[in-house]
């Protein structure tokens, strides 16, 4: 086995404050990373670029965009950001990460149940009840509903993120409608396209798994003898920025991407109308909000979404993936509370921390947020996508005062947060020259029979020095994340191992056509 | 399959199939124009008006070839234009993307963009040619994945039976705007090679018709001839295939049933060899019937959901 | 007293329609001082009917009829026998401060959510109800509202807000049921949007049957010797609610108690009649000369 060289970082890749996942405070490449840092010192920003721009055509070919919404520009395709250094993960630290996932996911999911049941939690004196009937996403409807199985949350994608020293954190959870998970797919298959030669030291495990665990969930979860399940995907349709990703998983599933005008509810059965009349449908995918599923139920002023959809849900006839009412779970006041759900629900000790957090219910915390606004973060507790955040370092000091007003008129509506000084990890920009840029992590589970998740996850990166926003709604963008097969030195396997048997010998190949033939007659005439 | 996916590739299958006859005409009525009138009296009136007429584009005042190239090719604000029917395929492979293979998606993308590139304009006036000749093979290269990477299944089916529909609709729309009305004992001969050009099927006749290319023969040939796939004939047949494939029940279906009777009838006509038949009444019945064809199929296998009405009292 | 009571819905289509699902919640509740003898309802075109409690505890009838048609009838008939509410507890505003009584206002001690976007206009009305005890604010809340807003069906529509009321000086029952319970809640006290019938009849008992509408009112939760009880107040017609009213289910705001909420498929306007017809069946009631 060859050492691999020991690149030190590029001249110009400053060291900063941060928690750098592939450079230590001097330079050095941490160990994982060195066969990586070698190759794209080898490689160079020349390289890189050529790359980038192959990429750029490719993923508007294939269509794998993303509409982003700039400041006072229209909506435009773009292609979507894909930064081609990875991010590289040792297995034992995914091995903890995902442990965590899982005990969280679970916490998330008894919560829901109890919220619409018991209320064990809030009895307990746990969660205030004030605070969980005044989410936005709390839903009366399902009120008394427990789904097959006894699972809400199917689809969980949480957002992790290192703070200064490395460690990491759960900065919120999703579990309505979760999007991403297309991208980390899309984004291993253009890596191995555009860049083979990073994969030479590493043996990296698998993410294309995802849609069968995912349709597994879903049949498992149907109200349907085994076998015989109809899965569908329900999109809001291809206005929708995420529709892409809709397509992708009703595809890879081989299901079908239905609309609301798709599908009928007769006699509490949930039907999709088919070139030959009504087929019964047992399992949705849903990718649209509660608001949008029922104009019976919610939302009186609606006339979108499938008129009876809930009363088929209570009637047990139908799965919805994920459940009505989740979104209680993953409002950001809430989030405060997921250590306490974890203790009381599981008996454990969490296993990742969540990120300091003030409610601004509470008078007392609120002050003293309000006190040092420029200090941190600002967030509304039922938005996402990173929708209406203030980050106090950013923001101008009248903008904070009227920040201020709004939070004291409605302070069940907001959190405060530290500032978390996320990770950087190298990243190209268009001439290929490497520099830090934060990340974040969304890991995707699913929870069928069995709480699964994916390797790594959809790592998110800030394409702008500094900046922390690293939403793709707001010009983020992605790295393939690698999460490596077994711990230790990555080796070199740059030559396969011999293989255990030799192939069969077969007859030759015969090359036919009648000039051919002639031209082989006249060679061995010649002969 | 689903109600509204299967309208969807049906139209997919039309606005490809559009798109194609459109750069054909285009590039054949562009030679025709070029190359000047022939010294043999001409059996066929392909011009630029004309060209308008069957697309269904909006006419002002006199049309020149500049005018009506650019208008009926790159035009956005134009719905009869290639680029106006590109674009639409590529809405609908967008939205079937799902269903139709990917690589059935990239070719139908990478045309769309392609034909939004910003230096085309200016190929266009130097060698429209290579513009017409770019889409033609597009969509031969899409036809050829469809067939090649699409699962044979309904949806298959609905997407060929727009495009053949199509097909046969556009060749109707061409010969009712080439031959020229005459009086009726007047019979219509001179030559139609620009009509066949226009087709893309000179190279055919030549090989299954023995006599010149001219007027009747030509149009004869494009209207019954079956072994020609862009014949009406042809399409027709092939468009009851794929219905009769995706219908469970096609002995009951309206539109499978209308489809073999027009069948029947144009193999009928092909063998009664009356040249006096006057052959614009016969594209005109042709396509009414087409019409009611498209009906049926909207009546029997797109029926969706009317729009949602919330009701309540006070 | 004792009611028959005939609940009759028309909807006539331009053209047929399908797909038409429709939510009641329509049947009487049955309580502490009501109870719903005989309940029925028959529907036109027929259609399968389910039935489950709410949230809030309301009886929901549901039924979709998903065939052309061109007409649907609704007709609710239910028996109810009703009392009069027992006599509200005079507690001191100190007793609405008690964790017992917080508890059992539960949600309906928070924001409505309907809150004008000027406060102005809500404090000087809540100025008018400063009163020695909760009761008392109460009873004053039933003068003050039709002191200051007209009853008028044209001023405002189903999905109005407290700030059309405000802006408009006039309404129906559920506008002034929203604000009432804005005024209640600003002073600790909890507050329920109560759906249901009311018995208007003339007073001097010339008539066994009248013609009448669906009717909405507010609860308030008052503090008691033993524990809370639930008061039902009529804003629109300046007075506590009585045997006179029979109450089909209660919730935050009109949304969670529609008696009627249906959606259907077609492009065709609708014609709607709708009557409430109810008669007193107590013998003592024939007060006619």
């Amino acid at each position: 086995m060859t050492e691999p060289t020991l690149a030190p970082a590029p001249a110009d890749y400053p060291p900063g404050r941060f928690f750098d996942e592939v450079y230590e405070p001097g330079g050095t490449p941490r160990p994982h990373a060195r066969p990586l840092a070698a190759e794209l010192g080898r490689l160079g920003p020349g390289h890189l670029a050529a790359a980038g721009r192959r990429r750029d055509a490719i993923f508007m070919e294939q269509g794998i965009t993303f509409d982003a919404t700039g400041e006072d520009e229209p909506v435009r395709d773009r292609p979507f950001p894909l930064d081609l250094v990875p991010r590289i993960m040792p297995a034992e630290e995914w091995a903890e990460i995902k442990r965590g996932l899982a005990q969280r996911i679970r916490a998330l999911n008894r919560f829901v149940d109890d919220v619409y049941h018991e209320r064990e939690i809030v009895r307990e004196g746990l969660v205030p009840w004030e605070l969980v009937v005044t989410r936005s996403h709390f839903a009366r409807a399902v009120h008394g509903i427990r789904p097959p199985g006894g699972v809400y949350c199917h689809v969980a994608g949480c957002d992790l993120v290192r703070d200064a020293d490395g460690t990491w954190k759960v900065l919120e959870d999703n579990v309505r409608t979760p999007s991403g998970i297309s991208y980390v797919l899309e984004n291993r298959i253009a890596m191995t396209r555009l860049v083979p030669s990073l994969f030479r030291h590493y043996r990296v495990r698998a993410v294309d798994h995802y849609p069968q665990l995912l349709l597994a969930a879903l049949r498992s979860v149907a109200p349907a003898a085994e076998g015989e399940a109809t899965v569908v995907v329900w999109t809001p349709g291809p206005m929708n920025s995420a529709y892409f990703e809709h397509a992708f998983l009703a595809r890879q599933m081989g299901v079908e991407l239905v609309e609301a005008s798709d599908l009928v509810v007769r006699d509490d059965v949930v039907y999709m109308r088919t070139t030959s009349g009504l087929e019964r449908v047992h399992a949705i995918y849903r990718r649209l909000d509660d608001d949008f599923i029922d104009p019976l139920e919610f939302r009186t002023d609606s006339i979108l979404g499938v008129p009876g959809l809930v009363r088929a849900y209570r009637a047990g006839t139908l799965a919805l993936a994920n459940a009505i009412g989740t979104g209680v779970a993953d409002d950001k006041a809430i989030y405060h509370y997921v250590p306490e759900m974890i203790r009381f629900y599981l008996g454990e000790e969490p296993i990742l921390a969540n990120v300091q957090t003030y409610l601004m219910r509470d008078r007392e915390q609120r002050e003293a947020a309000l006190a040092r606004m420029g200090e941190l973060v600002f967030k509304p507790t039922d938005g996402s996508g990173g929708k209406g955040v203030f980050i106090g370092p950013a923001t101008a000091a009248d903008e904070l005062a009227g920040l201020a007003d709004l939070i004291r008129a409605q302070p069940d509506r907001w959190i405060a947060q530290e500032v978390v000084q996320l990770s950087t990890v190298p990243t190209a920009d268009s001439d290929g020259v490497l520099a830090p840029r934060h990340v974040d992590l969304r890991p995707f589970a699913i929870f069928g029979d069995d709480i699964r998740i994916v390797p790594g996850g959809l790592t998110r990166v800030a394409m702008i020095e500094g900046s922390m926003i690293v939403n793709s709604s707001r010009g983020g963008g992605s790295k393939d994340t690698w999460v490596l097969e077994d711990s230790g030195e990555p080796d070199d396997r740059g030559e396969p191992a011999a293989p255990e048997s030799l192939p069969p010998v077969l007859p030759g190949l015969r090359y036919g056509g009648w000039s051919n033939q002639h031209q082989q007659q006249q060679q061995q005439q010649g002969r | 399959m689903l109600a509204r996916i299967a309208q969807e590739l049906f139209w997919l299958g039309r606005h490809v199939a559009r798109a194609e006859h459109t750069a054909r005409m285009l590039d054949g009525v562009f030679q025709t124009d070029l190359a000047g009138a022939p010294e043999d009296p001409r059996g066929v009136e392909l011009t630029w008006p004309g060209l308008l007429a069957i697309l269904g584009a909006r006419v002002e005042g006199l049309v020149g070839r500049d005018d009506a190239l650019a208008q009926l090719t790159l035009d956005k604000d134009e719905p009869a234009s290639l680029i106006s029917c590109v674009a639409r395929a590529r809405e609908g492979a967008r939205t079937v993307r799902d269903v139709i293979s990917a690589d059935m998606w990239e070719a139908a993308n990478t045309t769309h963009l392609v034909l939004n590139r910003d230096d085309l304009s200016g190929q266009l006036l130097s060698s429209p040619y290579s513009v017409y000749r770019y889409v033609k093979e597009r969509s031969a290269l899409f036809w050829g994945l469809t067939a090649r990477t699409m699962l044979r299944d309904d949806a298959n089916s609905f997407l060929a039976a727009g495009g053949r529909i199509e097909s046969a609709d556009m060749v109707l729309r061409m010969l009712r705007v080439a031959l020229p009305v005459r009086g009726d004992d007047e019979p219509r001969t001179g030559q139609a090679q620009a009509l066949l050009q226009a087709v893309g099927g000179l190279q055919a006749f030549r090989r299954a018709v023995p006599s010149p290319p001219n007027a009747v023969p030509a149009s004869r040939f494009l209207l019954y001839e079956r072994s020609y796939p862009d014949s009406v004939a042809a399409s027709v047949a092939s468009a009851l295939r794929s219905l009769e494939e995706a219908d469970p029940q096609p002995r009951n279906s309206a539109p499978v049933l209308r489809l073999s009777r027009l069948s029947a009838e144009l193999e009928f006509r092909r063998r009664g060899d009356d040249p006096s038949t006057d052959l614009v009444a016969v594209c005109e019945q042709v396509q009414r019937e087409l019409a009611l064809v498209d009906a049926d199929i909207a009546g029997r296998y797109f029926a969706t959901s009317a729009p949602l009405i919330p009701s309540g009292a006070r | 007293m004792n009611f028959q009571l005939r609940y009759l819905t028309h909807y006539r289509y331009d053209r047929p329609v399908t797909e038409n699902l429709n939510s009641l919640r329509v049947r009487p509740a049955t309580t502490s001082t009501q109870r719903c003898d005989d309940f029925s309802i028959r529907v036109e075109p027929e259609a399968r009917m389910t039935r489950y409690a709410d949230y809030f505890g309301t009886e929901v009838t549901e039924f979709g009829i998903a065939r052309p048609h061109d007409h649907l009838i609704i007709d609710v008939r239910a028996r109810v026998v009703t009392s009069e509410q027992a006599e509200p507890p005079a507690a001191p505003w100190e007793a609405l401060e008690a964790p017992l009584y917080r508890e059992a206002g539960g949600e309906f001690l928070l924001p409505t959510g309907d809150e004008p976007e000027d406060p102005a206009p809500l404090v000087e009305l809540d100025g008018e109800l400063d009163a020695p005890t909760p009761m008392d604010t109460v009873h004053r809340l039933v003068e003050l509202i039709p002191d200051r807003f007209v009853y008028d069906t044209e001023a405002t529509y189903v999905g109005s807000t407290v700030d059309d009321l405000l802006a408009a000086g006039g309404g129906v029952c559920q506008d002034f049921v929203h604000l009432s319970l804005i005024l209640l809640r600003r002073r600790g006290i909890a507050a329920r949007y109560v759906s249901g019938y009311l018995w208007a009849a003339p007073d001097d008992g010339s008539t066994d049957s009248v013609e009448v509408e669906t009717h909405a009112w507010v609860e308030a939760m008052l503090p008691g010797e033993r524990e809370p009880a639930w008061v039902g107040i009529d804003p629109t017609n300046r007075r506590l609610a009585g045997e006179t009213h029979v109450k089909i289910g209660h919730g935050r705001r009109y949304a969670d108690v529609p008696p009627i909420k249906g959606v259907y498929a077609g492009s065709a306007g609708s014609h709607l009649e709708a009557s409430v017809q109810m008669s007193r069946l107590d013998p003592a009631a024939s007060a006619r000369p």
